[in-house]
């Protein structure tokens, strides 16, 4: 019995310890050498500071271009926010209705629903796009374009989701007199939960980590978000290790901070959907 | 049933249409004022070149009160090239942008997408070397920003002091001092840093010159497909580092270091020669202000000392796209004038830490220059510099980079690195459309 607990013990404790290498110490090494003086986080190595410049670095990156850095976390914010939400309600809603409703379009549906993932998107030709519709260079445009790119694999989750809710409570809201969108708004978006907490989670970090579209439809300036701040501290030659790190570490928090807080629901949402297609 | 499921998709489209137009309504907007003209500027978004773009920025409006500039940046590399040529293709260039002379400038087509420059007053300033690389056969388009630098080796002056090493004119000089400093042993006789693969080139591009004191057709002959890496005298830039390799004179983490690795230990002195990009100055006099002195620099030396020449870097320059039109291709213009002006060489020498001579003769080195600086200066004076190979030639692979890592790591005889290498350079020939591949 005392043998069995001990072993229990030991494969927790080792499995801690592997955690803790695996995610903490890269952590560690970010918040180290931006704490650093540039001289001494140019030998990138493991070790404290001789002194501590967290604060004076802090401030460096954050003044660096006229405070880009946080026009630039305005930018990310908008566009994930914003971006996010139109998945979550446009996928829900073809989710639910390419679930519920057999039609004869259904085929072509989903067809266009997978080509979304497959087909690569095209630089000059959405550039094209944007511009005969007036929306290139501007925050609306750049939302659509993470929109669109995160919606089919949206549409997959919620429609998963959506054949694990009885079919019968439908009907019971119809019996007692629910409109369309009531039925959807009211009665089944609310038992979508923890699957919408799974396509924010994941779709959030996507768009906030995001760095080719914005560095290609969103030009400017202005309209830095927050992965881009990142090239003002490195080039081919120069590499000014501490600021960059600094940037980092701050470009690392919000993400982290969601993790931690919605870590149970992400991975509840994940599998719940994950047995019935 | 059916009228309602109509009605109820009608009004999703409806309400989608109306979301479109109501984001697109509060994108619009913004334009300037009548008088002042209002140009962009786009520019590289590492440290330096930001720095010395908003201090010509500055310095112009100071003199143009009647222009106002707006600074873009963007990052360089292969993701900036891709970038470059997105914007121009869809218009979306700003009116004046910084970006390499040489083939890459080539790769943006300048015949078709840039301003021609020839007829503006600072072109005839322009040193010829400077001139033809920023050129085509049917125009001028671009006005140099900084200086030169060199491929060579730079080394660490005060462990020749100590040893009593003349700087080595000849390969088998250049071997006699790494023996030297080995048998001394206080220090490597040569950094090399594959971890950050682009460094591992040095040795075949920094032996460019001395390829072209042999044989002064090389670049126009190897274009036209009839020179070869695989043949003397290219060849010998592989052959060199595979000798440097075997005769054990890396660092042992040659592998795995990186640059800022190499140049820490060229400026404290536990590495004695690092071949390099002379630009790499700005670096040690940022991390390691007290050694800059300490740092010299010599050409890659030939086989025969009458061959070693210096191979020089050429400064980046600025175009203006075809896309800027009336006023503001004016003030562009004028802005570009701007930069060899007595303000706009200030900036060059004040910000930009020059890492060679200037190509124009508007700008001047300050007297006070660093050694690397100053030892540069003297092959340009003795006329004993030759521009590098991807100025002279559109044609550079792809994967130089990895075959010299494989050919200093002893994984890859020089001669076969070298007849990969006239492999890899065919495909990227035919893509370019030249004759004869």
């Amino acid at each position: 019995m005392k043998t069995k607990a001990l072993r229990r013990n030991l494969t927790g404790g080792v499995a801690v310890l592997i955690s803790v290498v695996v995610f903490l110490v890269p952590f560690a090494f970010i918040f180290l050498t931006a704490a650093k003086s540039a001289q001494e986080a140019s030998a990138l190595d493991v070790s404290l500071p001789t002194e501590w410049f967290l604060w004076q670095n802090l401030v460096e990156v954050m003044q660096t271009r006229d405070y880009m850095l946080v026009r630039a976390f305005v930018n990310s914010t908008v566009l994930t926010v914003v971006s996010v939400t139109l998945m979550v309600v446009m996928a829900a809603m073809v989710g639910y209705v390419l679930q519920r409703r057999a039609s004869r379009w259904n085929p072509l549906v989903n067809f266009l629903v997978l080509a979304g993932l497959i087909v690569p998107p095209a630089v000059v030709p959405t550039i094209w796009v944007l511009q005969t519709i007036g929306l290139f260079k501007t925050m609306p445009g750049m939302i659509f374009i993470e929109a669109t790119f995160g919606l089919s694999f949206c549409i997959l989750l919620f429609r998963a989701f959506v054949s694990t809710i009885p079919k019968e409570l439908d009907e019971a809201a119809i019996i007692d007199g629910a409109g369309p969108v009531r039925l959807f708004f009211q009665v089944v978006l609310p038992l979508l939960r923890p699957v919408m907490v799974t396509v924010v989670v994941v779709q959030a970090v996507n768009v906030f980590n995001d760095f080719t579209g914005p560095l290609y439809f969103l030009p400017g300036s202005d309209n830095a978000t927050v992965q881009l701040t990142l090239y003002n501290f490195q080039s081919q030659t120069l590499n000014q290790w501490n600021l960059l790190f600094m940037s980092i570490f701050l470009i690392t928090i919000p993400p982290l901070v969601m993790y931690i807080f919605f870590n149970r629901q992400i991975v509840a949402g994940m599998t719940s959907g994950a047995v019935k297609g | 049933m059916s009228m309602r499921q109509g009605a109820r998709k009608g009004s999703v489209v409806l309400g989608t249409a109306a979301l479109v137009a109501a984001m697109a309504a509060c994108s619009s907007g913004g334009g300037g004022d009548g008088d002042q003209i209002e140009i962009t500027f786009l520019t590289q978004s590492d440290t330096d070149n930001v720095a010395a773009a908003e201090a010509l920025i500055e310095a112009f409006e100071a003199e143009n009160t009647d222009v106002s500039v707006t600074l873009e940046t963007q990052p360089g590399g292969t993701e900036g090239d891709n970038l470059m040529k997105t914007k121009l293709a869809t218009g979306e260039m700003p009116d004046v942008f910084h970006y390499n002379s040489g083939s890459l400038l080539q790769a943006l087509n300048p015949d078709q997408n840039l301003v021609d420059l020839s007829d503006q007053e600072w072109a005839d300033t322009l040193i010829e070397d400077m001139a033809n690389v920023v050129s085509t056969d049917n125009g001028l388009y671009g006005v140099p920003w900084g200086s030169t630098q060199a491929g060579a080796v730079m080394y660490n002056k005060p462990i020749y002091e100590e040893l009593g090493l003349e700087v080595p004119t000849d390969w088998a000089g250049f071997m006699a001092n790494n023996e030297a400093i080995l048998a001394a042993g206080t220090a490597v006789p040569i950094i090399q840093t594959y971890g950050d693969t682009w460094t591992s080139q040095l040795f075949v591009l920094g032996d460019f010159a001395n390829v072209t004191a042999q044989d002064p057709d090389w670049a126009a002959e190897y274009t036209a497909h009839n020179r070869f890496y695989a043949d003397d005298p290219a060849l010998q830039g592989f052959e060199n580092q595979q000798a440097a390799y075997e005769a054990g004179f890396f660092n042992e983490d040659f592998a795995s270091a990186l640059f800022d690795d190499g140049l820490r230990m060229l400026a404290t002195g536990e590495g004695a020669h690092y071949p390099m990009l002379t630009g790499a100055g700005a670096n040690i006099s940022l991390n390691y202000p007290d050694n800059v002195e300490d740092v010299g620099v010599f050409a890659l030396p030939a086989q025969d000392a009458a061959d070693t020449r210096l191979t020089v870097w050429l400064p980046n320059a600025m175009y203006i796209p075809n896309t800027t039109e009336g006023d503001q291709l004016e003030a562009a213009q004028r802005f570009l004038a701007f930069t060899q002006s007595e303000e706009g060489c200030r900036v060059q020498t004040e910000i930009l830490t020059p890492s060679g001579p200037f190509t124009t003769d508007a700008c001047e080195l300050p007297e006070d220059a660093a050694p690397t600086l100053t030892d540069v200066q003297a092959y340009f004076e003795a006329g004993t510099t030759f521009p590098a190979l991807e100025f002279l030639s559109p044609i550079k692979g792809p994967n130089l980079e990895q075959i010299t890592v494989e050919v200093g790591s002893g994984i890859r005889p020089a001669a076969d690195g070298a007849a990969l290498y006239d492999e890899d350079v065919e495909k990227q020939a035919q893509q370019l459309g030249l004759e004869g591949w």
